[in-house]
């Protein structure tokens, strides 16, 4: 079974359309023909497309050097892409100019494998910092940080530093700061890579509240038990190309 | 605005003190770099005020025919003061120069010979104290030229090696400082570069959570400015510590110096707290740039 929800050329010939932003538009990320080539000449990804639209659930899976964190990192634009065209929320990352980078930016909750917390700062501190650091007013910050703790369940730990949490709540502490900006999308790169199966499914179910929420939800792991039970959209790489983007999918190919 | 700059300062403050151990690495090597400018900036300055002093002693002494008037005197006096190269003119009067050819005699306890003499042997003379030892010249020719003055004292193979001396010593001087600039200046931003360095991992979340780039550099600046202020002033402490053991022990070395320590003690301070800010903000825009251009 091969279902490719691929979009009509149509669709990207508009999505494409050059230099302004595409506006009441239902895909949080579009892909187009997009290759990275690094300066040592690795190409890490090869003529990718991907359309996510929004309040999609997307397992991005594949074997380690097969392009799931280049792909992140263009989309986040870290990287530009050698060739193609990547939009997000329907900004073209391409060009937009340099001080634009930061809005767009805040669109996108980013969680790591390693968390990346301050570790001394604590919870909610780790929280506010992403909303401190973007100038919001800070009358703002205090009702805003204690609605994504208790979203996430760290209500009760507000006031504690990182070592004194356990790996998935310091995962938790993550997801509330990526959340915190309200963003449409939130990519996850291997947020269960650091943790044992019962915390990883913890995680998980918080990912899937999140999306209920309507935030669409882009996730690169090696979990395959998770992938295969969740039956949602996969989509799997390989030496930089997409080999395979099925919906309610497993994590192996299943013919 | 003002949230920004509010912000940037909290931030700067919070994050000095909670990287307590790269602040006080980064501002003990800039009391160091600071130390060794200003000591550098003060030996210089003392070396110019030596050096003045040694000019000053050059003075070009003309004698006078006993058969001058009074009236003529003066108006060459009026006319050698007038003139821009000379710093002070002095007349000496017959009577004059013999009483000091006496005391100069008695202070070297020798035997006064003058008082077997009938009559006084001594030229008036005038005295010029020249603004520059370079305008010997024309001064000497100044004198030469007028009928009353008997003869000029030939000073011009001392007064070329004075010369000489402290062109030489002016310019190490300058070279030397700013040698020593250029080395605390590396110094000083490579140590803000470590420190930052040290936080790359913030950065690199400011960057991800959407921080725009005057959010994630000017709190470093701050910082970095905060540095420098610290390290200003502990090395102004220091120096004032220091300043009048030393300035005594100066004075009994080089006897009376005329050295202006009013203007000495403020050039240092200023030179001091504009180079520990300059280089605490370049070292921190410099270093944090490096995370921002991508």
């Amino acid at each position: 079974m091969t279902v490719s929800p691929g979009p009509t050329p149509s669709l990207i010939d508009r999505l494409t359309g050059r230099g302004r932003p595409v506006r009441g538009d239902q895909n949080v990320v579009v892909l187009h023909d997009v290759t990275m080539r690094y300066p040592n000449g690795k190409e890490a990804l090869k003529d990718v497309d991907l359309v996510v639209p929004e309040g999609d659930f997307v397992f991005l899976v594949g074997p380690s050097g097969a392009g799931k964190s280049t792909l992140m990192k263009l989309l986040i634009r870290d990287l530009l892409a050698t060739h193609g065209d990547v939009l997000v929320d329907g900004h073209d990352l391409a060009r937009i100019p340099r001080r634009m980078v930061p809005r767009v930016r805040r669109k996108i909750g980013i969680v790591f494998q390693d968390f990346k917390l301050l570790p001394r700062k604590t919870v909610w501190e780790n929280v506010a910092f992403a909303l401190e650091v973007t100038g919001s007013p800070r009358r703002n910050i205090r009702p805003s940080v204690d609605r994504v703790l208790a979203l996430v369940g760290l209500t009760a730990q507000a006031d504690q530093v990182p070592t004194q949490l356990s790996g998935g709540e310091q995962q938790r502490t993550a997801i509330a700061r990526a959340l915190v900006h309200d963003p449409r999308l939130i990519i996850a790169d291997e947020p269960t890579g650091n943790l044992d199966p019962v915390i990883s499914w913890e995680i998980i179910q918080l990912l899937l509240r999140i999306n209920e929420l309507g935030v669409t939800i882009l996730m690169g792991t090696h979990d395959a038990e998770v992938v295969t039970a969740l039956r949602k959209r996969v989509v799997a790489l390989e030496d930089g190309r997409v080999i395979r983007d099925e919906t309610g999918a497993a994590y192996h190919r299943e013919d | 605005m003002l949230t920004f700059v509010v912000f940037s300062f909290r931030r700067a403050w919070q994050g000095f003190w909670r990287n307590a151990l790269m602040s006080l690495a980064a501002t003990l090597t800039m009391v160091l770099m600071l130390l060794l400018l200003a000591g550098f900036f003060i030996l210089q300055n003392v070396l110019l005020a030596s050096l003045s002093y040694v000019e000053q002693k050059v003075e070009v002494v003309a004698y006078i025919e006993n058969t001058a008037t009074q009236g003529q005197v003066g108006e060459l006096v009026a006319k050698i003061d007038a003139m821009p190269e000379t710093a002070s003119v002095e007349f000496v009067s017959r009577d004059e120069a013999l009483r000091r050819f006496r005391e100069t005699q008695a202070a070297q306890g020798r035997e006064d010979l003058t008082k077997y003499l009938e009559a006084n042997p001594l030229y008036a003379s005038i005295n010029v104290k020249l603004t520059a030892p370079g305008d010997l010249d024309t001064v000497v020719a100044a004198l030469r030229d007028e009928p009353i003055v008997r003869n000029v004292l030939n000073i011009e193979a001392l007064v070329d090696r004075v010369v000489t001396v402290t062109t030489f010593v002016r310019t190490a001087g300058v070279a030397m400082v700013a040698i020593v600039g250029l080395i605390v200046l590396f110094i000083i931003v490579n140590t803000i570069r470590l420190a930052v360095v040290a936080r790359a991992e913030e950065i690199e979340i400011m960057r991800l959570v959407g921080a725009s780039d005057a959010f994630i550099r000017w709190p470093f600046v701050f910082e970095g400015a905060l540095v420098g202020l610290f390290g200003a002033l502990i090395t102004l402490g220091l120096l004032y510590a220091a300043a009048d053991p030393l300035s005594s022990a100066m004075v009994g070395f080089f006897n009376v110096l005329p050295l202006q320590f009013g203007s000495l003690a403020r050039d240092t301070a200023v030179i001091v707290t504009a180079t520990g800010l300059g280089l605490g903000v370049l070292g921190s825009w410099l270093s944090v740039r490096t995370y921002l251009i991508r």
